[in-house]
Order: structure tokens, then C-alpha cells, then sequence
């Protein structure tokens, strides 16, 4: 008995610290920021007395924000995939190439990540800028009259979100593929397979849930996303995490914020689910 | 180079990548007022403005202290979890590494809001440290998880069974056979939870008090209002004291990070 008792509470002197800490740090405060949404709104202060479903019928029933999480939504696919594309055959080289300079290349990939995103932000700002170096050198060369605005709309954001996060792309892809065995490619080939079919019937669904990992990390980054946007998007453009951020900064509306960051979180789920649904239906279909 | 296109697209990804980067640590050696292309000449001189600005050395200040307290915290308590997940969680296995890494998967800004409201809930508000403390260890502690139990993925039970019947007591076994297969995940852990913590924005934006700005915050309010190069060369400081970290470890440790 005396065994079963050490074995028992011995290693959960392991766990019990992490355990505690995203009891109080985390669990909690998600609790509270549910219960917040629901409250009435405060005159001078954060938030009143009662409660009230009142935040989400004012977030339904005002089309402007509604807009917004669709932008939001829109620059978060927008992002994924241009990402997924760029990064597909970095990945992809990374992974299988025969390159004298891989370490370089991995290390490439990876710095992005070691730089805090309001200086990479920071860069765009200045490359983008309509006094920015793109324009200027532009100008210069007499290819454009006037600058393009390539900053302060949701353009502008995009290049950005892509760059910050491109490496949560490539790292998952990457993974993916070198878990798919050459051989196999090889085995396809001799059998008659042309090289796009090798690829489309054996590799592509090998390594997809290294893809849908890098899409659901990047859409899920991008929508959270609050740096980026402010910075680029300034006053003109705003993203869901901006407008959130913003009023609960300048009006304290307390309750009103956390009903905003709860719903554009919800939907942000929803999508991942949805993604995962449709794309494991479709590659069971793709499948023989 | 068998396949000059997916080469050349390959290079022109990596310089991307690297753009924003080599422009912001160009432009802090420009000599004008404002951030001109093409610059008007070379000098150090926002250097020495920044180095003798207040408000930036006490943000510098600041993000090295929450990220080494950060750091030691989540590196503890992270290992704990790991050794727990690799050797004892049995059936709960998979429910202990989506606990442990949920603070990855949530959205931070609505993690920071969330720890925003607690702090003032539980009646501590943003007056201490402690808000913006655990909101560091929570985002950091995912990445010190990942690492050492990456780390003891190789580990075989019997190994540690093998000791125990050569007569090893319990904390011999965990000094020579455990801590030295952790050893690299830990300190590959703590480094990432160190360079997240000194960068990460939107917890520290939130969850700061009256003059517990941290750098990222300090830059990101200074970027809204001014466009001298002075950005430009806190920005540049900051990446050389990340690359400094990094590259110290690396010779010294010869450590391998895993960051999925």
C-alpha cells in the first residue's frame, strides 16, 4: 500500500505547479472573461451591476461589425494561402533538396523568428511607406509617378502578416515531408506515374497534416494578429484584434470588449473546424 | 543545383525574409533627421541618443528582468511537466500536452485581455509585476514542454530500471541518467522562452503598470508618434542582444532547438 501511495502522489509533485498555474493564470481567467461579456455596461466605470446578453445582440444587430470580422476573416485566408504558396517549396527544399548550404537556409527560415514582430513590423513600415524605399526607388527609376499605396490598406497588411508569419508555414510543411519516404515517390514513378501524380497521389496526402497544421497556426496568428495591422493599417484600415484592443485601451467598455474578443475568437475556431472537416473529407476522396 | 527555378524562387523567399530586417538595421546608421532613402550619410549618432534616453534604457532594463524571472519560472515549473508527461502521465498523456500546450493554441490577445480582468477581479491590478510576470511564464512554458520532452523522446524505461538493480538510489538515478538527457532540451527551452519573453507584445501591452513598459511597448509607442532613426537603432540593439544570446549558447552548449 505503501508502494501504490508513492507511486501515486510522488510524480504528481511533477505535474502540480503547471497544474496550478494554468489553473489560476488561465482557466480562471477565461471563466471571468465569459461572465464579463455578459454584464451590463458601466456609467464611469468598467463594467455595472446585473447582467445582460445585451454586448452580443449590439455585435449582431450593427452591420459594421460584422464587416469587420469578415475583413478580418478575409485577411486571415488571404495570409494562409499566400503563405501555403510561398512557403510550399521552401518547405519543400528545405526538406528533400541536396543543398550544400542547408544549415544556412534552416537558419534563414528560422530568424524571422528571433526578431521581435514590432521590429519587423517596423521594417514594412519602412519599406512600404509612401516615402518608403519601394516607392522612392520606384520613383527614382521613373517606373511610377506617384507612390502606390502600399501601405495603410489591407495590402499592406497582408505582405507583412505573410512575412511574420511564413516560418510557422515552412517549420510544419517541412516536417511533413521529410516524414514522407522518397522511396515511396520512386516506387510511384516506376510504376508509370508521371511526376505530378506521383506527387498529387502520394505526397501531398502524406504530408497533409503538416499543411494543415502550418494553415490553422498561420489563420489563427494572423487573426490574433495586433501589432501588424495597427502599424500598417494605421487609422484607415482596422482588424478585428485592433478595434478589441483599442476599445478596451481608450473606453474601458469592459464587457463590450470581452463579448468582441469572444466572438472574433468563436469564429476563428469555427473556421479551423470547418478547415479540418473539408480538408480531411477531401483528401479521403482523393485517396484510391 | 539541379533545379535552377526552385532554387532561384528558394533565394528570392529567403530575401523576403531578411528585407525588413537588414532595412530597419540600415536605417539606424542614417544621419537625418528622418528616415530619408537615400540616407543622408553614415553616423552613429542615434546611438548615442538612445543610449542616453532614460525611457528606453529602463524598457531595456525592464524586458531583461520579466524575461530572465519569466524564464527561470516557466523553465522549472516546464521541465516538471515534461518529465511528468514522459514517465508518469499514463492515460492522461495527451490531455497533459494539450493543458500544456493551450497557451500556444489560444489567442493571445484574448489570453492578455482575459489576464487583464483577472488581475483586476483578484484585486492586485497592474501595480505589481505579477500579472505580466505569469502572463510571460504562461506564454513561454509551451516552448520549455516542447523542448525537453523532445528531448526524452529517446529515453527507454529500462535504462533507469537497469540502475535501479545495480543499486542506484533515486536521486542518482536523476543525476546521471536523466539530467544529463534533458540537459540540452532545458537550455534550448529556457533560450526560446527567453527571446519569446523579450519580444512578445501584446501580453506585456495589456497587462503593464505605470513605468513596467517593456521594450517592444516603448518601441511600439515611440513608432506611433516619431520617425527618427532612433527607432531603427533600439531596434537594431534589440536583435544584436538576441543574436548575442543565441549564438553564445550555441558555441557554448552546442544545444539544438526544437520548436514543433
Amino acid at each position: 500500500m505503501r508502494a501504490a501511495r508513492r507511486k501515486g502522489l510522488g510524480p504528481l509533485v511533477l505535474i502540480a505547479p503547471a497544474a496550478v498555474l494554468l489553473g489560476i493564470f488561465l482557466i480562471l481567467p477565461y471563466l471571468n472573461i465569459v461572465v464579463m461579456s455578459f454584464r451590463m455596461p458601466g456609467q464611469g466605470t468598467p463594467y455595472g451591476p446585473g447582467f445582460t446578453t445585451g454586448n452580443y445582440t449590439k455585435f449582431f444587430a450593427d452591420s459594421f461589425y460584422l464587416h469587420q470580422v469578415a475583413n478580418t476573416l478575409w485577411i486571415g485566408l488571404l495570409t494562409t494561402a499566400i503563405c501555403l504558396v510561398v512557403g510550399f517549396p521552401v518547405a519543400w527544399q528545405l526538406a528533400r533538396g541536396t543543398m550544400r548550404f542547408r544549415a544556412l537556409a534552416y537558419g534563414l527560415v528560422l530568424s524571422p523568428l528571433l526578431v521581435g514582430i514590432v521590429i519587423r513590423s517596423y521594417g514594412w513600415t519602412i519599406l512600404l511607406g509612401n516615402a518608403g524605399l519601394i516607392n522612392r526607388t520606384l520613383t527614382g527609376m521613373g517606373l511610377i509617378d506617384r507612390p502606390l499605396p502600399l501601405m495603410y490598406n489591407a495590402l499592406g497588411i497582408v505582405i507583412a502578416l505573410v512575412h511574420v508569419f511564413l516560418p510557422f508555414m515552412i517549420l510544419p510543411i517541412m516536417a511533413g515531408i521529410q516524414g514522407v519516404d522518397p522511396s515511396l515517390e520512386s516506387a510511384a514513378r516506376s510504376l508509370g506515374a508521371s511526376r505530378f501524380t506521383a506527387f498529387r497521389r502520394i505526397v501531398l496526402p502524406l504530408c497533409t497534416p503538416g499543411i494543415q497544421a502550418g494553415c490553422i497556426l498561420v489563420f489563427v496568428l494572423s487573426l490574433s494578429a495586433y501589432v501588424t495591422p495597427s502599424l500598417i493599417g494605421g487609422l484607415r484600415v482596422k482588424t478585428m484584434a485592433v478595434t478589441v484592443v483599442d476599445a478596451l485601451i481608450d473606453t474601458f467598455q469592459w464587457p463590450w470588449g470581452s463579448a468582441l474578443a469572444l466572438m472574433l475568437s468563436v469564429t476563428g475556431a469555427l473556421c479551423v473546424v470547418i478547415f479540418a472537416r473539408l480538408t480531411r473529407m477531401k483528401w479521403k476522396v482523393a485517396r484510391p | 543545383m539541379k533545379r535552377p527555378v526552385l532554387t532561384l524562387y528558394c533565394l528570392l523567399v529567403y530575401a523576403f525574409l531578411l528585407a525588413p530586417i537588414l532595412v530597419v538595421v540600415g536605417a539606424s546608421f542614417n544621419a537625418g533627421n528622418f528616415l530619408t532613402f537615400p540616407p543622408q550619410g553614415l553616423s552613429l549618432r542615434w546611438y548615442v541618443t538612445f543610449f542616453h534616453n532614460d525611457v528606453f534604457m529602463r524598457a531595456i532594463r525592464t524586458s531583461l528582468w520579466v524575461a530572465a524571472v519569466a524564464t527561470v519560472i516557466s523553465g522549472t515549473i516546464g521541465t516538471m511537466a515534461a518529465l511528468y508527461y514522459v514517465q508518469h502521465a499514463g492515460r492522461w498523456k495527451e490531455t497533459v500536452r494539450v493543458a500544456m500546450l493551450a497557451p500556444l493554441l489560444l489567442p493571445e490577445v484574448l489570453t492578455a485581455i482575459a489576464l487583464l480582468f483577472f488581475v483586476y477581479a483578484i484585486g492586485i491590478g497592474t501595480t505589481t509585476m505579477i500579472g505580466m510576470v505569469a502572463g510571460h511564464v504562461l506564454i513561454t512554458l509551451p516552448f520549455v514542454f516542447i523542448n525537453v520532452s523532445a528531448s526524452l523522446e529517446s529515453f527507454d524505461p529500462s535504462w533507469d530500471m537497469a540502475a535501479r538493480s545495480l543499486g542506484a538510489d533515486r536521486l542518482t538515478r536523476f543525476r546521471r541518467i536523466m539530467l544529463p538527457l534533458i540537459k540540452p532540451g532545458v537550455i534550448g527551452g529556457a533560450l526560446f522562452a527567453f527571446i519569446i519573453s523579450f519580444d512578445t507584445f501584446t501580453i506585456s501591452f495589456m497587462l503593464k503598470g505605470i513605468g513596467t513598459s517593456t521594450l517592444p511597448i516603448q518601441l511600439f509607442d515611440y513608432l506611433r508618434t516619431n520617425f527618427t532613426p532612433e527607432a531603427a537603432a533600439v531596434s537594431t540593439v534589440s536583435i544584436v542582444l538576441t543574436l548575442v544570446v543565441v549564438i553564445v549558447s550555441e558555441k557554448v552548449l552546442g544545444l539544438r532547438i526544437h520548436r514543433f
